[in-house]
């Protein structure tokens, strides 16, 4: 019981992560019907400059917004360079081939740039674990769902009190009203790009003291919060929640009674059955489509 | 085919077959076997990416299911050739249709997505299981026998070359047939295909099991060619090469797949070898440069569109000259080919080249004899029934979006053989009529039997082949295809032959298709089209264009036509012209639900005028009747409050 406590809450914290990044998935999804396949690349990216930060002599609490800095001026990148001219020519093979490719680019820089080994990233709080349940927390465990919670809160806030999140809920509810409307659409789409890697770049930084921190750190963790955006549902905020802490769990379960070696296993069989049973995902509503 | 592309292809089959006898050396024969290997996937992902539009990013791992599945049958149970190949395409097929079912039931990015994350798990799977599979450490295993031979490497390499070329021929016939028509058809209209009766999911996941075959027979081969495979070679980066490949080749092409697979087993050789790569990124910059120059002067570009292809190639030498090894840095340089090849060479190496050369795609031609004895008259005739029976009849249809009652408990029904007006003001719900009807939405209520069967919850699909047919108001057709092929799509119901018949060309299948192609030239005749057979359909006017869809839709032999709004946009005399063919197509017993808003056709066209008003039924009757009434007149008019 103790162990199965102690895996819920590890599987608590990895499902977390998976949704902040699944949640950076929809943001672009909801204004320009795109994805950033090199969401998890974002995450290293920001992972990587912080732990440069760091090593800096820098603070870990003040890196942090530096970091969502440089993550939001990534996805700034992504989009004006893979993303605007595939929405132009209205191909769906264009915007998919060349966030991959960019993807491909920016593993591969930061392999040359930091090095292919794993690298240890200082943890900011003390690593000797809290007793809760009779289990063992790290405290940054404990920072990693709260972190995670507060940053889609913040975005959700902003999306839906300021004007300019409206502008982005505009934009979501129908491009060419807003366009018409006098919206820069193709700035909320930049925006939206920009916000999306910002959440994955501090995903990173959460995430990075409690794994190691590596040029290929991003791949697996984008590829499950793509499963787990598809579980929710690529339009409910509550669905990427639910659907990242059942993946997390689904996996650390799996790593203990089964083998390590099959824990990215359940992701894709419980993508399937989703796929296969509700195609929308577990909370996401079905579009109805237009003749 | 022509004679001149005949002996081409002769001649490139036996350069092929010559070159290892010609050529000695074995490192040269093996490269040469891998590129062929790489072709027979190609050729099969360009079904998936090139004619139906999806993206695979599961191929590399697809293959390597070929590879292990050939690989386990050897290590475990000494199988031979002749069962680790078929069993290998059937292995690999099967998990294709494992991932297509659930992920193509809904469109956007999902088959992308799936197939990333199988491509992720198979590897994990292969260095996991290694009871089967023996991890990490790989299954080595030798050239097969044959008829107790045991093939040695240029011998296997006869062999690879022969099935290449069976592949060739077997992806060409399946893309020509009705199958290939289809994928082609769901890409160009989704809807416009499930009304059709070819069902767009169907043909997509069908689309991707084929091509998971070819990669299953691919990973086969290369398995015996490597002797040796480990779960580390069909990795991500693999994938990516493949689907470059597949662009810069040049889509839909299978000289495109051969130029790709050839491209991208030079390609990392070329970066291992610095020295060389110098000289062909130079080479490259120099060519940029003067495409741009050219193209600039001809005024074709803007020196501001050309700039960043310009600087992008004088970099790249650059970079050449700066670093030591290209090794390292082999991905970045595929990430940027790959983004230039997107975005500057969307056609690929060939399309390219068709273009610069100004070569038009081959079109299939139709000799002028098909269209003389095509008969004028190839609509169906359809079972006549008892006069005053109803064809269809709903009750009770409710259509809600959201809080919007699009259909209010309409009641509709149709007498067989009649021509039936549906009228309203914009907006009125005439169109949710039709969509909730040929089953694109499913109604929040209400009944609806055609024939005396429902039609609630059918797919679009179904409700087409059990005989509604439909045109539509903004025009839906197969934009890249010719105007008989289009035809053809309708009369996809008419084949039996299923892909074997298809890959072997049995009579059955040929019988069929002399037939689809007879029965749609005299579609075209009956709407007076046999002169655009060959032409494609984005190509021929606007009027045309709507008759061409009335010809689709006769293609599935209707009991019932929808048509919507058919004389929209239509000068009077092409309007004169669709009168009569609409009168000849009740002719032929074909009942006809007509939406139009020219009321000088509705009134002289008609037996029975349906009146609708913000989703309700406001009047029915005769033409002249439900003219004079006072509710429709308020409609159209507005009323004096």
């Amino acid at each position: 019981m103790q162990i199965l406590t102690q895996l819920i809450f590890s599987g608590i914290a990895l499902g977390m992560i998976y949704a902040v990044i699944a949640f950076g998935y929809q943001l672009t999804f909801a204004t320009s019907d795109t994805l950033n396949f090199g969401q998890g690349n974002a995450l290293m990216l920001g992972a990587m400059v912080g732990l440069t930060l760091v090593n800096f002599g820098l603070n870990y609490w003040l890196m942090i917004p530096l970091v969502c800095l440089f993550g939001a001026f990534q996805g700034a990148v992504v989009e004006r360079i893979a993303v605007r001219p595939a929405i132009k020519i209205k191909s769906e093979f264009g915007w998919i081939m060349s966030t991959i490719a960019l993807g491909i680019i920016f593993t591969n820089v930061a392999e040359n740039v930091w090095g292919r080994d794993d690298l240890k990233f200082p943890s900011p709080l003390p690593e000797s674990p809290l007793h809760f349940l009779g289990a063992n927390v790290l405290p940054m465990e404990i920072l990693v769902v709260i972190g995670a919670l507060l940053m889609m809160l913040a975005v959700e806030l902003f999306n839906r009190r300021s004007i300019y999140g409206k502008a982005v809920v505009a934009t979501f509810n129908d491009r060419d009203a807003a366009k018409l409307m006098g919206i820069n659409t193709g700035l909320v789409i930049t925006f939206s790009y920009a916000l999306s890697s910002m959440t994955a770049a501090f995903a990173g930084v959460l995430i990075a003291p409690l794994t190691l921190t590596g040029a290929s750190m991003g791949a697996v963790l984008g590829l499950k919060a793509f499963a787990v955006a598809i579980i929710g549902g690529l339009t409910s905020g509550m669905g990427i929640v639910v659907g990242g802490i059942i993946l997390g769990i689904a996996e650390t379960t799996t790593g203990f009674y089964l083998s390590t070696g099959y824990k990215d296993v359940p992701g894709l069989v419980l993508l399937l059955i989703v796929l296969a049973i509700r195609p929308s995902g577990l909370f996401g509503k079905a579009a109805i489509k237009k003749v | 085919m022509k004679t001149s592309h005949l002996l081409l292809a002769i001649a490139g089959v036996a350069a092929l077959l010559l070159f290892p006898i010609g050529i000695d050396n074995p490192y040269y024969i093996h490269l040469l076997e891998t590129i062929m290997i790489y072709a027979i996937l190609l050729f099969g992902l360009d079904i998936v990416v090139g004619y139906t539009g999806q993206v695979s990013l599961g191929h590399a791992g697809l293959f390597g299911l070929g590879a292990y599945a050939a690989g386990v049958l050897v290590f475990k149970l000494s199988a031979p050739f002749w069962i680790t190949v078929p069993f290998a395409i059937l292995f690999t097929a099967g998990f294709g249709a494992l991932l297509a079912l659930p992920a193509l039931r809904v469109s956007g990015p999902y088959l992308a997505m799936v197939t990333l994350a199988f491509g992720t798990i198979i590897q994990i799977l292969i260095n996991e299981m290694d009871f089967l599979t023996d991890g990490p450490m790989g299954i080595k295993l030798e050239k097969p026998m044959l008829f107790g031979h045991k093939l040695d490497d240029r011998e296997y390499y006869w062999v690879v070359a022969l099935l290449m070329v069976l592949a060739l021929v077997v992806v060409h016939r399946i893309l020509r047939s009705h199958l290939g028509r289809a994928f082609e058809a769901l890409r160009g209209s989704p809807v416009a295909s499930d009304c059709m009766g070819v069902s767009v999911y169907r043909y997509k996941v069908y689309a991707f099991v084929i091509s998971a075959g070819f990669a299953g027979l691919a990973g086969c081969l290369y398995a015996y060619s490597e002797q040796y495979i480990s779960p580390n070679s069909y990795n991500f980066e693999l994938t990516v090469l493949f689907l470059l490949a597949v662009i810069m080749g040049g889509r839909k092409s299978r000289i495109g797949a051969m130029l790709g697979a050839t491209i991208i087993v030079l390609l990392p050789k070329l970066l291992d070898d610095v020295v060389l790569f110098r000289y062909v990124s130079v080479a490259l910059a120099v060519l940029v440069l003067a495409t741009a120059v050219v193209a600039v002067r001809r005024q074709r570009a803007t020196p501001a569109q050309m700039a960043i292809p310009v600087v992008g190639s004088i970099a790249l030498a650059g970079l050449a000259f700066w670093l030591d090894a290209m090794t390292d840095w082999r991905l970045s340089i595929f990430g940027v080919i790959m983004l230039f090849v997107i975005y500057y060479l969307q056609d690929g190496i060939v399309g390219f080249v068709q273009k610069a050369l100004n070569l038009r795609p081959p079109v299939a031609t139709v000799a002028a004899a098909d269209v003389d004895a095509a008969s004028a008259d190839a609509v169906s005739t359809a079972a006549p029934g008892g006069g005053g029976e109803d064809v269809l009849e709903a009750s009770g249809v409710l259509m809600q979006f959201g809080g919007l009652k699009a259909l209010n408990n309409v009641d509709l029904r149709i007498r067989r053989g009649t021509i039936h007006g549906l009228i309203g003001p914009n907006g009125s719900g005439k169109s949710t009529m039709m969509n909730v009807l040929t089953g694109i939405y499913v109604p929040t209520a209400g009944a609806i039997a055609f024939g005396g069967r429902s039609l609630v919850g059918r797919t679009a699909a179904d409700i087409a082949l059990s005989g509604i047919a439909r045109t539509f108001q903004n025009v839906q057709l197969f934009g890249e295809m010719t105007a008989l092929q289009n035809v053809q799509v309708g009369l996809h119901h008419s084949f039996a032959s299923n892909l074997l018949d298809v890959a072997v060309s049995t009579p059955r299948y040929r019988r069929e298709s002399a037939a689809a192609v007879q029965r749609g030239l005299g579609l075209l005749k009956f709407v007076g089209l046999e002169s655009f057979a060959t032409e494609e359909a984005r190509n021929l006017p606007y009027g045309k264009q709507r008759l061409l869809e009335i010809a689709r839709a006769l293609a599935l032999d209707p009991q019932l036509l929808l048509l919507d709004e058919p004389a929209a946009g239509l000068t009077a005399p092409d309007i004169k012209e669709l009168l009569a063919i609409i009168r000849k197509i009740r002719e032929h017993g074909v009942t006809v639900i007509l939406i139009e808003h020219h009321m000088d056709v509705v009134m002289s066209m008609c037996d029975t005028v349906s009146v609708l008003d913000f989703g309700q039924k406001i009047a029915e009757g005769e033409p002249a009747k439900v003219q004079a009434d006072e509710k429709v007149i308020e409609a159209y008019l507005g009323g004096s409050t």
